[in-house]
């Protein structure tokens, strides 16, 4: 998958990462909040409202209790019963009057045993009609009860109404009815208390009381005053007048047969401000971390990317082939391993380095750079090569005569000299055996005219040793004499030695035919200081020097004779 | 008043031509005249003697209501409650010089009360609270009630030392200040009365309140 998006720098994406993380963090920290609060506002508001369902029933009791006794007692005492026996209505209506303002009551009326009014002390109440306490009467008179109380209407006013019987001795013989209206005050004791609104509403007669604006009235009365509640209380988000309410809504049943509607509102902007404002203050607390976030972050960022850009810079700097250069981290983390790991790479490649150089030194290059290529294998291959042998004739005397080092600087000055001029012609000096040398050409890399430049560097070995002995000569030493033995010979060829020592090489009959021929220069009659076999002449191609045949030689260890010549310049 | 001022002669003849006059003013505390209270001079240089008039007085009850609120009278003073409403009424006192009841009735009562010691005689109505009227009984001739205007005059006063005394139904205690009577002269007489929040019942107004349509 590709990426979308590329970041240029480390630090930026680190920076990024992190910023993304903590603001994930901090939003869904926020919703789950949100979520919480508003959960507990909606449990909070249900709380309030079973609350205030209790205290309007605790209202509505507080009032029918005391209007209750107050009735019984009145409907006991000697002065009432004294009234009500002169069977005088306009008496009694007077005296109902009076207990009206003792009973604190708003209505109050003398209701026959059928439940027709007798005296009624409303302003249209019709007497000798079926009074609005009939029903609430014919209960409590079931049930043989001393009162009863519950709600209902007096026209439209919506009451609790309390009925007592005048009883002279055991036998009813009428009923008291008083009433007390559910008004404003109740209502407002009600939002007072429980901090609910609270609307009362009828089918029949609409909007009765409410505590609510009177701008959200009217929608109220439309949304809750039609069919009564079948169901039990719920609560539930209504959306009136343009405002969010959260609203419950339960029955009042009356003895009248009648409906009443309660609903409790809340204003739902109002409940959820103080968590509303709590979230305000969380989303300020938390773009605060955020920024802090970001500049920490950055710093964090930059403390870890800083590390990482040096290590790619100093990369760069050992790529370029600079390994004395070391990285300090001074970081003890894996950064800083890393950069000791780096050191001792450096370390690593520096000393390869010089493993290389001192290989150069000890074999010739192109040994070194097969030994690079291929490793250091124990192979092996049969090749023709041409071996040159050079021997430096009476070291063995001059030794004797010489200091050791001023031995050794002679002797390096003299291997010194030859060794370029075989190098110059792409000669391989194979090793140096005390004051001899041996060289190969042809290998290990493989030349067509090898034997050409054999002998051709044998002849400026010849050249450069003279060159050496003028200056020996300038220099009052005596001069020094070489005898050098080139042929041409298929001999195996590799690296020859231990597993823990190796020594690029070839081995063959050959080698000593070489070996023995460099010997023969010895011989005074050749008067020659080089010679060569046939082998040799015959795979050189060049005739840039003259060859003068001596006859044939039998070598120590091989079958057969060996031609050889001297070879002098052309 | 005419059995009184005929007392007043019986008991003061020789001095009538040295009679004075008591105007009284009063007033609460917030300088509002106080009405219905009842003045009256006790004298202190001789017993007075008082006469109660022969025929009853009458405190009625009219639109479920006594009148007059408050009666001032002489001992011995008979006083008829006839009930002028179409309801019946049940009048009591509980008050010590005079304790009685007039049990539920309608029209005349059928006996006058002899109100035979001095003080003061709360009445009410058993089955309206908020029926209440005072008749005060006193032992001198010379009384009077205060009008709306909170004044009172008491004429014919005899010259001499008297101690004047105020009552009225929200006051905590009777007021009593001496005063001195001269002949042909006018003594004004002002009273400051501290008097205690009205704590009669209401009448509820009528059938009206609180009932359904």
């Amino acid at each position: 998958m590709r990426a979308l998006f590329r970041f240029r720098q480390f630090r930026s994406q680190l920076l990024c990462v992190l910023l993304l993380g903590l603001g994930a963090s901090l939003g869904i920290f926020m919703l789950v909040v949100r979520q919480t609060s508003e959960a507990r506002a909606m449990e909070e508001v249900r709380a309030d409202f079973d609350e205030a369902a209790r205290i309007l029933r605790r209202l509505v009791e507080d009032k029918a209790g005391p209007l209750s006794q107050n009735a019984q007692i009145f409907a006991h005492d000697y002065s009432f019963i004294q009234a009500y026996r002169t069977g005088d209505d306009a008496t009694i209506r007077s005296a109902l009057l009076s207990a009206r303002g003792r009973c604190h009551a708003s209505h109050m009326a003398l209701v026959d045993l059928d439940g027709r009014s007798r005296v009624d002390l409303g302003r249209n109440a019709a007497v000798g009609t079926t009074s609005p306490y009939a029903s609430l009467i014919r209960r409590a008179a079931a049930d043989d009860k001393d009162y009863d109380f519950d709600y209902g209407y007096l026209g439209d006013e919506f009451s609790i109404l309390v009925v007592v019987p005048i009883r002279v001795g055991e036998s009813t013989v009428a009923w008291i009815g008083l009433a007390e209206g559910i008004d404003d005050v109740i209502a407002g004791d009600l939002k007072d208390i429980s901090r609910v609104d609270v609307t009362f509403l009828n089918r029949a007669h609409g909007l009765l009381i409410s505590t609510t604006a009177e701008s959200l009235r009217p929608a109220l009365a439309a949304e809750f005053g039609g069919a009564s509640a079948a169901h039990a209380p719920e609560t539930a988000v209504h959306l009136l007048a343009g405002e969010q309410l959260l609203a419950q809504r339960f029955d009042l049943p009356g003895a009248d047969g009648s409906h009443t509607v309660v609903v409790l509102t809340y204003s739902l902007g109002e409940k959820l401000a103080p968590s509303r404002a709590l979230q305000r203050l969380l989303l300020e607390i938390g773009l605060l971390l955020l920024a802090v976030g970001g500049l920490v972050g950055n710093v964090v960022a930059r403390g870890v990317s800083e590390p990482v850009r040096r290590l790619a810079a100093h990369t760069q700097v050992i790529a370029g082939g600079d390994y004395a250069a070391r990285l300090t981290l001074d970081r003890a983390d894996e950064l800083g391993q890393l950069a000791d790991s780096f050191n001792a790479m450096s370390t690593g490649l520096a000393e390869r380095d010089l493993v290389r150089d001192l290989l150069d030194k000890n074999v010739s290059p192109e040994v070194a750079a097969q030994l690079m290529r291929d490793g250091a294998t124990l192979g092996g291959e049969e090749r023709e090569v041409t071996i040159l042998f050079a021997d430096l004739r009476g070291f063995t005397t001059l030794s004797e005569r010489m200091q050791p080092p001023e031995l050794l600087a002679l002797l390096n000055r003299y291997l010194d000299r030859m060794s370029a001029e075989i190098e110059r012609h792409g000669g391989v000096i194979d090793k140096f055996i005390g004051d001899a040398i041996m060289a190969l050409f042809g290998a290990p890399l493989a030349q067509d005219d090898a034997a050409d430049r054999a002998l051709a560097a044998a002849l400026a070995m010849e050249h450069a040793l003279a060159d050496l002995n003028a200056e020996l000569a300038a220099e009052g030493r005596l001069p020094l004499a070489l005898g050098i033995g080139v042929n041409t010979a298929r001999v195996v060829a590799g690296n020859i030695g231990s597993h823990r020592r190796l020594n690029y090489s070839v081995i063959g009959d050959g080698v000593n035919v070489a070996a023995r021929l460099q010997a023969l220069t010895r011989t005074a009659e050749y008067r020659t200081n080089i010679l060569t076999s046939a082998a040799t002449l015959a795979a050189a191609r060049g005739r840039r020097f003259a060859t003068r045949p001596l006859g044939a030689v039998t070598v120590k260890g091989r079958a057969g004779a060996v031609e050889i010549f001297a070879v002098e310049p052309a | 008043m005419r059995s009184t001022l005929l007392g007043c002669l019986l008991a003061c003849a020789p001095t009538i031509a040295l009679s004075g006059t008591v105007e009284f003013r009063l007033a609460d505390t917030k300088g509002r005249p106080v009405a219905d209270a009842v003045v009256s001079l006790v004298p202190l240089d001789a017993p007075a003697h008082v006469a109660p008039p022969a025929v009853p007085l009458e405190i009625m009850q009219q639109g479920q209501e006594f009148r007059p609120y408050v009666t001032a009278l002489v001992v011995g003073t008979a006083v008829s409650f006839p009930n002028r409403d179409t309801v019946q009424h049940h009048v009591y006192s509980l008050s010590q010089p005079k304790m009685f009841e007039l049990p539920l009735y309608a029209g005349e009562s059928k006996q006058a009360i002899v109100f035979d010691r001095p003080g003061v005689v709360a009445l009410g109505c058993n089955i309206h609270d908020w029926m209440a009227a005072y008749i005060v009984v006193l032992e001198t001739p010379w009384f009077a009630r205060t009008g709306a205007n909170g004044t009172a005059t008491i004429t014919a006063v005899p010259a001499g030392r008297y101690r004047a005394e105020v009552w009225h139904p929200r006051l905590a205690k009777g007021e009593t200040r001496p005063v001195a009577v001269a002949a042909e002269a006018s003594v004004p007489f002002s009273f400051t009365l501290a008097l205690k929040p009205d704590r009669r019942v209401h009448r509820a107004p009528g059938a009206g309140s609180g009932g359904y349509k």
